[in-house]
């Protein structure tokens, strides 16, 4: 993704010029965000509504809507570059909600060649990228959704469905099979080892849909439907009996070893919700900083924070939704308070400067920057003050 | 359950300083807020920086016990990890900690809590709170279920004294007065006569040191 001037600092825009006033933009909206101007007609964002799902941008016949993260136009431009990088014709856009790992996404599709595009929502891709796609020589589109109820956005998951059908209905008739595109559903879950639970209750105390059951005989047990992955009730579990399926303890302790190893000082690891910032989609290239994406800040955990701590990261930024925001319940304003406890914790052996809560929205592009540049500086403060001692 | 909060990590680091390969038991017995593995670990992680700082380096190792108050269970479940181990660091209440110091008499054993009371967990307010002084000598039946020995500040069994404010201690305005709450509680109960009860000094010899399984 291109960075956008700094003047173009709006997430989402509607381009009044462009605006056919057709309201499709409106009854799509699951935020209630868009409205229509009684008197004059005119489409109006409420963009401290909007949770910047691209649902709305996806959907415009008129191209009105102007949206800063995962366009149309930088998608594309990933493809062109990632077509021969992975020498496939084979595309697998996945939502980052549902999204395994590569081995996982092998499994459910069972292809072993792709070029992986990651996305929040897939809701936010329009007929029009995975046409284009298409023409660009791309043969085979898998689409991995989450569950239709899981779906952070609400209706990106459903909606992506019914586009999919209409799309394969018009491939077909021009003779592309009956199924060019297919869409397939998935959620991540919590992973649960009966063997280490010690039926402490915490898990069903702190799972804000429910999902754990506390059981009189036997101790816990999880209804997974209802679970929505956000991983609050893995990083609460006092004896390591839960895992989250794609951030499992022992894969983050790898992530977070290889990311400090490339790493050149001062380094900041950040943890970041993934709905709360939209990573570039060819990664970080600052080499001092290096981001892990969480399915919600609530999976942060100080076990990996202090891990980093020793691994040599100079600091460590965690970023959360605000609390209103906040996709799973609420999760974000648990983090917090985890977080203050493990900084009282730090402030104790004089390290608590090396760790950083912050909120950002995604609503707010500059935010995330304007978060890492102040801890920056606070933490070449007190590297300077360390050296004058 | 037994409710504890960590020991400050200064104090903690001393105590282990002169010791260098030190395990760190957790216990998942009743100890609130949790003190198993997780804690262990967590807490492996801060020595382990903050004797970096003080140009140590520590061996840890991490489990966590089922009850380390449970001489039985403890005895067997931490033998075979004490080999090479210098000192363990307890997550238990002082009864674990004591329970290991009686089983391994040559073992150092160091508490990392301290021992606050028999509270009850109030996870919506995110508080523990004292609820039981394990007097040996229940009066909760005839107190509306409210114990007076442990909630009363001064410990009264025929109150209230009458220095309260507003419901709260005339020691403590974020405290309840604990015989306004047993008076509200009688009342709904219609069981008010109960409060004009006479109840004796409390009989220190009713609470036993030891009692037979």
């Amino acid at each position: 993704m291109s960075q956008p001037p700094a003047e173009a600092q709006v997430a989402v825009k509607i381009n009044e010029d462009y605006c056919s006033r057709c309201s499709i933009c409106q009854s799509l909206c699951p935020f209630e965000a868009i409205s229509k101007d009684a008197e004059s007609g005119q489409i109006i964002l409420d963009i401290e509504k909007c949770q910047v799902c691209g649902i709305c941008y996806s959907a415009c016949p008129a191209k009105a809507i102007d949206i800063i993260y995962y366009d149309c136009g930088s998608l594309l431009k990933y493809l062109e570059q990632a077509k021969p990088k992975y020498k496939s014709d084979t595309l697998v856009i996945m939502c980052k909600g549902s999204a395994p790992d590569f081995a996982g996404i092998k499994q459910i599709f069972g292809v072993s060649e792709f070029i992986p595009l990651s996305v929040p929502c897939v809701g936010r891709i329009s007929e029009e990228l995975l046409l284009q796609a298409m023409a660009m020589g791309i043969n085979k589109i898998f689409i991995l959704a989450c569950d239709e109820d899981y779906c952070r956005f609400d209706r990106g998951s459903p909606l992506t469905g019914r586009r999919v059908l209409a799309l394969n209905r018009l491939l077909e008739q021009l003779g592309y099979g009956r199924e060019a595109v297919t869409l397939k559903r998935h959620s991540l879950k919590v992973k649960v080892d009966k063997d280490l639970c010690i039926a402490c209750g915490n898990c069903a105390f702190y799972c804000p849909y429910g999902a754990p059951k506390l059981e009189s005989v036997g101790g816990i047990r999880f209804d997974l439907d209802a679970c929505r992955g956000c991983g609050l009730c893995v990083a609460v579990c006092p004896a390591f009996a839960l895992e989250m399926d794609n951030w499992e303890r022992e894969r983050l302790s790898t992530t977070i070893s290889q990311m400090l190893a490339e790493m050149k000082a001062p380094k900041v690891l950040i943890f970041r919700c993934q709905w709360a910032v939209f990573p570039p989609l060819n990664g970080e290239s600052n080499p001092h900083v290096r981001a892990i994406d969480l399915p919600c800040s609530a999976r942060v955990d100080a076990f990996h924070i202090l891990e980093a701590l020793q691994k040599g990261a100079d600091g460590v930024l965690i970023a959360a939704c605000p609390e209103d925001d906040c996709r799973q319940e609420g999760a974000s304003g648990r983090a917090e308070h985890f977080m203050g406890m493990l900084k009282e914790r730090l402030n104790q052996i004089g390290l608590g400067d090396r760790l950083h809560f912050c909120h950002v929205a995604r609503r707010d592009p500059g935010q995330m920057d304007k978060e890492l540049e102040q801890f920056n500086q606070s933490l070449k403060a007190i590297a300077t003050k360390r050296e004058s001692q | 359950m037994i409710v504890t909060a960590l020991k400050p990590l200064d104090e903690i680091l001393d105590s282990i300083f002169p010791y260098n390969r030190v395990l760190i038991a957790g216990c998942d017995g009743c100890t609130q807020p949790p003190r198993g593995l997780r804690e262990a670990e967590t807490l492996k992680k801060l020595l382990e920086l903050a004797g970096k700082r003080r140009g140590k380096d520590f061996q840890f190792k991490v489990l966590s016990l089922v009850k380390q108050c449970d001489s039985f269970l403890t005895a067997s479940e931490l033998k075979p990890h004490l080999e090479g181990v210098e000192a363990v660091l307890s997550l238990a209440c002082g009864v674990g900690v004591q329970t290991i110091a009686e089983l391994f008499p040559d073992l150092p054993v160091l508490p990392a809590q301290n021992s606050h009371f028999l509270g009850q967990e109030n996870r919506e307010g995110g508080a523990l709170e004292d609820r039981c002084s394990a007097c040996g000598d229940c009066i909760l039946a005839q107190t509306g279920g409210i114990c007076p020995l442990t909630r009363c500040a001064k410990g009264l069994l025929n109150g209230a004294c009458g220095g309260a404010r507003e419901g709260k201690c005339e020691m403590d305005p974020e405290r309840d007065c604990a015989w306004e709450l047993i008076y509200q509680r009688l009342e709904r109960l219609g069981k008010l006569d109960l409060i004009r009860e006479f109840r004796p000094p409390r009989n220190y010899q009713a609470k036993a040191w030891r009692l037979t399984t």
